[in-house]
């Protein structure tokens, strides 16, 4: 009887001493040059990852997606989350105790990755959103994913051509859904700003879209070895990608920014 | 590009090879105590288990060994590791290092446990009757008898765990931890190439479980050559 009080009385202690741990840690980086040396989280493979690389002393956590280093901030763990802004909205939004610093850097730009050796594609595709931007439809997907989606009733999402030419087959889409508004999954399906995009893409040149998410430091690995034909992730172009895919034109602009708590 | 300059690329420019080295060191370190905690853990619970199951005794003891057992084994390492991290030490500010070897050593005792309680139960019962009729108390039987027997039937099973668990903690990255697995997806990320940094990723994986079931195979050895009198 005297091991079953001690135990219990042990399992009691521990529960006790982690709960009493749980105090807030108060945030400690106030502009981008409080950065240095702090716990940075990021999304392994993305501009952010490399941004952050190059902050001085800074220890760079690499999760595998925004979610959990949006999780470890709010728990105190990581001192800043280097984001996109766009989707660091959709996380500000949905995290009451979490904010993002005024300042952000360098404008970045979106395009849609291909095999370097995909140039008849890339002719293609750059036609094709060429079309989208005049006619309007790339900006009504965008002011869509931008808007509030619960209140606004006469804003839709882009709805397939259900009529649409098919006849040149599949084109294969890699993504990786957790980086809303651009992908994220919704009902048990891959949705947002880039899957529109490229339905509206596929319908206008004929091919049959099939979405493949997945890690997004495989993606170039997946155009690379021809197990996708695209690669549409909010991906930003930089010196070093475009060394290994092709990029069409960019779809859109954002910029990287800091998150902190509150 | 010619695999000369991939290796330049992948593994040179930037000291990237410091990614896998110190990915090693963190699954090393990892493994290491991971596994030491899951051998006390094991130990401790199959002690309990076989105890209740000769005597009787330790009901409620035994009772939280197999709910320990039946969740820790039940449920993925991978989903164990998260909510260690994220619930358990959710609000604490604590070395993730210190929550994988937590949480795989954990992991790796409901195991363990297992293979002791199985190698326990496998001295015959007239081991432990001899004992007790020659005057020792359980305890005494257990310890000079039936321990060091089992001990050596469980040995190349509980090294074999310990190879598991090696590769298992490949999942560390889940919560950002930059072990061997995650060091290769680091160099993958920034080259681009997959080729060469997964496939060093495998065969530094590879040396060291060959080398530790090497070491295994003499073990057995050794204590098979121990009973041909």
């Amino acid at each position: 009887m005297k091991k079953i009080t001690l135990l219990l009385l042990i399992t009691v202690l521990c529960a006790v001493a982690l709960t009493a741990c749980g105090s807030k840690k108060e945030n400690t980086v106030h502009s981008i040059d409080d950065l240095k040396g702090k716990k940075i989280g990021v999304q392994i493979g993305t501009t952010g990852d490399t941004l952050a690389g190059d902050i001085e002393n800074a220890v760079v956590e690499k999760y595998n997606k925004y979610a959990d280093a949006v999780q470890a901030l709010k728990q105190g763990k990581i001192d800043a989350v280097i984001v996109d802004s766009d989707t660091a909205n959709v996380f500000v939004n949905k995290n009451k105790d979490v904010t993002l610093l005024s300042e952000g850097f360098a404008d970045e730009e979106y395009a849609i990755a291909m095999h370097l050796d995909n140039q008849d594609l890339q002719m293609e595709i750059n036609g094709a959103l060429a079309e989208l931007k005049s006619d309007g439809t790339l900006k009504k997907i965008k002011d869509f994913y931008d808007g509030d989606k619960s209140e606004d009733s006469d804003m839709k999402p882009y709805t397939k051509n259900e009529n649409a030419d098919r006849s040149k087959g599949t084109l294969v889409m890699a993504t990786n859904s957790e980086f809303p508004p651009y992908e994220y999954v919704e009902g048990g399906k891959i949705v947002g700003f880039d899957v529109d995009m490229m339905n509206a893409v596929c319908d206008k040149l004929g091919y049959e879209l099939k979405i493949e998410d997945m890690q997004f430091d495989s993606i170039i690995a997946a155009i690379q070895s021809g197990k996708a034909d695209v690669g549409v992730a909010g991906m930003s172009v930089t010196a070093d990608r475009e060394r290994n895919v092709r990029f069409s034109d960019s779809y859109t602009v954002t910029h990287l920014v800091v998150m902190v708590r509150k | 590009m010619d695999l000369m300059e991939s290796i330049r690329q992948n593994f040179i420019d930037e000291d990237r090879w410091k990614y896998l080295f110190d990915g090693l060191m963190t699954t090393l370190l990892i493994t290491l105590f991971a596994v030491l905690i899951g051998l006390a853990l094991g130990f401790l619970v199959a002690i309990i288990r076989s105890t209740h199951l000769k005597t009787g005794k330790l009901t409620i003891l035994d009772f939280f060994c197999k709910i320990y057992l039946a969740v820790i084994r039940g449920t993925p390492v991978v989903v164990q590791l998260l909510i260690t991290y994220f619930v358990i030490f959710g609000s604490v500010d604590i070395s993730k290092v210190l929550v994988a070897i937590l949480a795989f050593g954990i992991n790796s005792g409901a195991y363990v446990a297992e293979i002791v309680r199985g190698g326990i139960m496998s001295i015959d019962n007239g081991q432990f009757e001899a004992g007790r009729s020659l005057g020792l108390n359980y305890r005494q039987t257990m310890q000079r008898i039936i321990m060091p027997q089992a001990l050596k039937t469980v040995l190349p099973a509980l090294a074999n765990e310990a190879i598991v668990l090696l590769k298992e903690t490949s999942v560390a990255g889940y919560i950002a931890i930059a072990d061997l697995t995650k060091g290769g997806d680091i160099i993958r990320s920034q080259t681009f190439s997959p080729f060469l940094p997964l496939i060093s990723v495998a065969l530094i994986y590879l040396v060291i479980v060959l080398f530790l079931t090497h070491m295994t195979g003499k073990l057995e050895r050794r204590l098979a050559a121990n009973d041909r009198r």
